[in-house]
């Protein structure tokens, strides 16, 4: 019986041990070839800036609207703005860089949006001189280490980020496979 | 000839300050808030700005816009997924059920009732008497059956499934009057007449997309697809008529 209860117990928790694939690293000492990530410095992670520029959509997200313009999310890097006066000549219009993003609210000229986990409100009154006028930070705290945008592109090994910088991009190296993305 | 010219512009101009006018009926105020898909984490209702992280509903009172203060958090469950505001409910969808939370008191939302269900990914959107859920279920969400799950909600405090119509891989879903419009990924964007909602009549399904998400905004249907935004009149509610495909 004491058996059995082991048995279900080593059961219910074997899919939280991590997952080791054959001729793959063992422990997170070991050094592969994987993603390791590139840290920037807060404040450049974290400016905000509008750029009448469109951007091509590589990691579209959520959708909101409100008068004229329709926003939509670029998972993890900030937010397009498409002129929607004319729906059957909507197009792309401009671009608000928004480091760690995923979501829209808007009232009246004030967006409010995550830039990583920190709550972030952005005047868009003037559309070219868009600011940042308020910052909570650490408003979210699973922000710093819950979002997928904190994954290297591609399945594999990866460094573990530190959670107490930005990650503002990867690149391949040889790197301590402490992470592993499916 | 010119004046018949400058009488076309006045014209266009006009009617053009006139349609922008029934725009704004369901936009009123410059302070009011936008609208956001079914997908969204983030919601404004009057002064409080509402967000759900995978485990907690947090509450900011935004009445000076540039200095939000947090009120109140509240632990929900497990993977919550979205929220949608009606009037002074909050509808939460997380993988194992429905919260419904009301803000009667803005700053302190507290929970009327929950309804759950099997592990399923589920967006929901709502009127004052019925919630409509959408479960996907697969490998990533859970192994529900996939579908529309319609809930009676007359009795707030006792949410009830009223109806369950399987549907395959359903996502974002959006309710302007009695038609829904429901994001079903390769498979189209189905539209039902739910003026009966414990029967939802399946209207037509809009293919040539994969969709994911979709707000109704007043005559216009803003689609979320893979491939970009698409956006319809829906002046016909049921019969959503092209109108850009903006591609990425």
């Amino acid at each position: 019986m004491r058996l059995l209860w082991i048995l279900i117990v080593i059961s219910t928790f074997s899919s939280c041990w991590p997952k080791v694939k054959p001729g793959e690293p063992r422990n997170n000492t070991q050094k592969v070839f994987g993603y390791k990530p590139v840290y920037g410095a807060e404040t450049f992670a974290k400016k905000i800036i509008y750029a009448n520029t469109p951007q091509p959509v590589v990691a579209a997200g959520n959708i909101y609207v409100k008068g004229d313009l329709i926003y939509q999310v670029e998972t993890g890097k900030g937010i397009h703005v498409i002129d929607n006066r004319i729906p059957a000549q909507a197009s792309r219009v401009g671009f608000l860089t928004i480091n760690g993003s995923s979501e829209i609210s808007i009232k009246g000229d004030f967006l409010y949006t995550n830039s990583y986990d920190d709550l972030v409100v952005v005047d868009m009154s003037n559309i070219n001189s868009i600011s940042e006028v308020k910052r909570v930070k650490g408003a979210f705290p699973e922000g710093r280490t819950n979002y997928f945008f904190v994954q290297p592109p591609e399945p594999g090994y990866y460094e573990c980020p530190r959670y107490d910088s930005v990650v503002i991009g990867w690149k391949k190296d040889s790197v301590q496979a402490g992470c592993y993305k499916n | 000839m010119k004046l018949t010219l400058n009488k076309f512009i006045a014209l266009l101009f006009a009617s053009f300050l006139l349609w922008s006018c029934t725009k704004d009926g369901s936009n009123n105020a410059a302070s009011a808030a936008g609208k956001g898909g079914s997908l969204s984490r983030f919601t404004i209702v009057g002064n409080f700005l509402y967000v759900v992280d995978n485990h907690f509903l947090y509450s900011y009172n935004i009445s000076s816009p540039t200095n939000p203060v947090k009120t109140n958090t509240s632990a929900i469950n497990f993977d919550i997924e979205t929220i949608y505001p009606f009037n002074n409910r909050l509808f939460i969808g997380t993988r194992t059920g429905l919260y419904i939370y009301s803000i009667d008191t803005p700053s302190i939302p507290s929970k009327l009732a929950e309804a759950r269900h099997a592990r399923s990914c589920d967006p929901v959107v709502a009127n004052d008497s019925i919630a409509f859920v959408t479960l996907k279920g697969n490998s990533n969400c859970g192994p529900a059956e996939s579908g529309l799950y319609v809930h009676s909600i007359k009795n707030i405090f006792q949410p009830v499934l009223i109806k369950k119509v399987l549907i395959n891989s359903p996502e974002g879903l959006g309710l302007q009057g009695s038609t829904l419009y429901i994001c079903c990924n390769n498979e189209g964007l189905k539209v039902f007449d739910v003026s009966q909602p414990a029967n939802p009549a399946e209207i037509r399904t809009v293919t040539g997309a994969y969709f994911k998400d979709v707000i109704p905004y007043g005559n216009l249907l803003i689609c979320y697809v893979s491939s970009g935004i698409i956006l319809y009149d829906i002046t016909a509610p049921t019969n959503p008529v092209l109108l850009k495909h903006i591609t990425n």
